[in-house]
């Protein structure tokens, strides 16, 4: 492996802050360090840009310990891209830029043409070189960090070292920036090795993630490997959902919304069941939960959003096969959770052969006095894929004594005035 | 796009220009303020007797009447102003350059103070023991001392602040100020050490410039090669260190040549303050940060200034220059600290 951190420990006086990290990384990846505040992501890129000497454990760069290099050799080989560059001073961004050849050239050597060429080249690919007479005291953040990555690449280095360059930076220089690292390994082969504080822009751009904590890389592989809800309790703890990305397949990743941590109970205990499905039901599913009604949920199939959600917020639901009819099996299973709910609401849902059973237990509720909201908001007719037979059976949960609702809100409501629906 | 590529290269050769113009000023500077004196000079007469002993021109009829003002007197002297105006001038671009900071100057951070009290020393206790090298010598050892002692002093962590800096260097400089003054106190020859405290070029004398010379233009020269790590160091130092720039060697180095080259001109001809504030200023303003400009450019600023105050101060009845560097200086200095509030260092 090109890129290797054996063993390392590296101390700050006393205070041990980096403890046996142990990676590797090859030509042509971008590995991401991900990790709580002050876990030493910082510490671990200062070891490996030399700053901070490892007490114990070598790193070695195509098999040559680091540490052997004299210092302008090193940095043709190694460049960082520091946590925040402030620059007091008037020079031009191309002056900057230009400041990254000092490797490759003497003391009192001036830039030559191919120094200018290289440069120019390195603000192209970062898409800088408009900025290259501009002051970098009249950039805006995003700019002048674009800057700093040009600088860093003019060394040719063949490890680059970022600092959480995204931080600051509004999505558009977030995702240009997080490209442009994704080129510079695809198409230039370099080593590049980036703090991350965003795990979903970690596990979108990064080839492998590494997560440390306390020091110690508690985690290392793919971001499905690396992000899991246990991982991130243990070493951020927070309570997240770890989703995959509808369009890319990568973990995306959000917080839990509080009231699973409250689980408080609602004073009234009411239970609600919604027949849903259709994702219809998902967002009334959050509120009721939200307000600590206890929810239940049936029939849906697997897959819809309706019973992601059921089993993100931890509601009992009745399921069925994906795109398959719901089964004599499931119709009993559903029935049996009506009988334990206090109030049935039949969420907006279209039917279709598959789910006719659903309106069929609706009538079901009915006929064993539980209180049935029916939502009406789209017009029957335009959800009937049954040639009129669920529309049929629609009407007559009207005349069976349904109470009709246009939104959740008027659910809300109704659930409000629990006297409607004594336990 | 081709433009910021020949822009680039129009810098080196604005430089280029720059250094001839301030080359050119110097030339008539020098020949100008040798005019100036209690007895006036023609300038013709100058450049007519510069020209024969430099061997350009054979300049026909020279009364001799002006020689020894000339070349005893006011030659010497310029010579000298120029020396120190280039060692201060440097010593503080070094400074503000190291400490990222437009107030760091020779005699706030306390080098000059320190240089000051190694002098006055060796007038008082040793004057002999290393020939006319002894006041030298002692200058820079009390340059040094100061300066690490306020370097660690002020150190806060890695780092250096600019108001603990400040502070340290005003209160250093007030401790050596009650050295000095005890010094003087039990100092018979009360004397010649007032006269040099004041800083003046009024003892200027070839023999002077000689030991001063070569010193001040290898330091200057030693100074220079940091000038790349200079510019990177403003980056920030851990982005220096990435560049292959061992900062904390260059640190210690670029204090150790400030110290010395700030000694080398208070030892002959004492203290002389703000030049090391104002110059490098002014000049960073006409030619940009970049200390490989920076430090030739104001290098000759400062000769030039300090040549043009010390012609001022013969023409005012030979006050020392020190008071007339201070006149500008101070007020300069207050303007800086008021324009610091806006939070922008330089330029
Ligand atoms: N210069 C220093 N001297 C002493 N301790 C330090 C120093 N810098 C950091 N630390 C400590 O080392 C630990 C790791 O710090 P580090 O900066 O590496 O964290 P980090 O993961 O980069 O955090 P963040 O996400 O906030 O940037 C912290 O506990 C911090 O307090
Ligand atoms: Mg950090």
């Amino acid at each position: 492996m090109p890129l290797e951190i054996k063993d390392v420990d590296a101390y700050y006086g006393s205070v041990k802050i980096l403890d046996g990290i142990d990676f590797s990384a090859s030509h042509g990846e971008l590995l991401g360090v991900i990790g709580p505040n002050g876990s030493g992501k910082t510490t671990l890129l200062r070891t490996i840009s030399r700053i901070l000497k490892p007490k114990v454990g070598t790193i070695l760069l195509e098999g040559r310990d680091v540490q052997g290099m004299k210092d302008k050799e090193f940095s043709r080989n190694f460049a960082a891209v520091p946590q925040d560059t402030t620059i007091n001073f008037d020079f031009s961004a191309l002056d900057i830029v230009l400041m990254g050849r000092n490797p490759h050239l003497g003391r009192l050597e001036l830039e030559g043409e191919e120094d200018i060429e290289i440069a120019r080249r390195c603000m192209e690919l970062t898409n800088c070189w408009h900025l290259a007479e501009r002051p970098i005291t009249e950039l805006s953040g995003g700019e002048r960090q674009l800057v700093i990555i040009a600088r860093a690449l003019t060394q040719e280095p063949k490890v680059l070292l970022l600092d959480e360059p995204t931080s600051h930076l509004d999505i558009n220089y977030q995702i240009e920036i997080m490209e442009l690292l994704k080129r510079l390994t695809s198409e230039e082969k370099l080593i590049v090795v980036a703090v991350i504080h965003d795990l979903n822009l970690a596990a979108q751009y990064c080839d492998r993630l590494a997560l440390l904590h306390k020091g110690k890389i508690v985690s290392l592989g793919t971001q499905a490997q690396v992000l899991t809800a246990e991982n991130i309790k243990n070493t951020f703890g927070a309570d997240v959902i770890i989703k995959k990305h509808a369009l890319t397949d990568h973990c995306f990743v959000s917080p839990v919304p509080s009231l699973l941590k409250r689980q408080n109970k609602n004073e009234a205990e009411l239970t609600i069941h919604l027949i849903c499905g259709g994702g219809e039901g998902a967002s009334l599913m959050h509120e009721l939960c939200e307000r600590g009604y206890r929810v239940t949920a049936g029939v849906v199939n697997m897959l819809d959003t309706d019973q992601e959600v059921a089993k993100l917020l931890n509601i009992p639901v009745v399921t069925e096969a994906p795109f398959s009819p719901i089964t004599e099996e499931a119709f009993q299973a559903h029935l049996a959770l009506i009988d334990k709910a206090n109030v049935v609401v039949l969420c907006n849902t279209p039917f279709g052969y598959g789910n006719l059973k659903n309106l069929e237990v609706a009538e079901r509720a009915l006929e064993r006095n539980k209180p049935l909201l029916v939502f009406d908001a789209t017009r029957i007719e335009k959800r009937d894929f049954t040639n009129g037979e669920a529309t049929k059976r629609f009407i007559a949960l009207k005349d069976k004594g349904a109470i009709m609702v246009k939104s959740q809100e008027e659910v809300l409501k109704l659930l409000n005035i629990s006297t409607l629906f004594d336990a | 796009m081709i433009k910021p590529k020949i822009a680039y290269f129009n810098k080196f050769i604005h430089w280029k220009m720059v250094m001839v113009y301030l080359i050119a000023i110097l030339c008539v500077t020098i020949v100008l303020t040798t005019a100036i004196g209690p007895v006036y000079v023609p300038p013709l007469e100058i450049v007519a007797l510069l020209g024969n002993k430099l061997h350009l021109c054979e300049a026909a009829s020279i009364p001799h009447k002006y020689d020894v003002i000339i070349l005893q007197i006011r030659l010497p002297r310029i010579v000298l102003g120029l020396l120190v105006g280039l060692s201060l001038a440097t010593a503080g671009t070094t400074l503000q350059g190291l400490f990222k900071n437009p107030m760091a100057d020779p005699y706030i951070i306390g080098i000059a103070s320190g240089a000051a009290v190694g002098a006055v020393f060796s007038m008082l206790i040793l004057p002999g023991f290393l020939f006319i090298y002894t006041k030298p010598f002692m200058a820079f050892l009390g340059a040094m001392f100061t300066t690490f002692l306020v370097y660690n002093i002020a150190k806060v962590g890695r780092r250096i602040p600019v108001d603990t800096l400040l502070l340290t260097g005003i209160a250093v400089s007030l401790f050596l100020g009650a050295v000095l003054s005890f010094m003087m106190f039990v100092a018979e020859d009360l004397h010649s050490i007032f006269f040099w405290l004041m800083g003046g070029f009024w003892l200027a004398n070839w023999a002077q410039v000689k030991i001063t010379i070569l010193p001040v233009f290898v330091c200057f020269f030693l100074i220079y090669i940091f000038a790349k790590d200079l510019n990177a160091m403003l980056l920030g130092e851990e982005c220096a260190q990435t560049l292959g720039i061992n900062v904390e060697w260059v640190k210690k180095i670029l204090l150790v040549f400030a110290a010395f080259i700030t000694a080398t001109a208070v030892s002959f001809v004492g203290t002389i303050g703000f030049v090391g504030l104002i110059i490098p200023h002014i000049t960073r303003i006409l030619v940009g940060p970049d200390h490989r400009i920076l430090f030739p450019a104001s290098a000759l600023v400062g000769g030039i200034f300090l040549v043009w105050t010390d012609a001022l101060a013969r023409l005012l009845g030979e006050m020392p220059v020190g008071i007339i560097t201070a006149f500008f200086g101070a007020p300069f200095f207050i303007y800086l600290l008021r324009k610091r509030k806006g939070g922008h260092y330089f330029t």
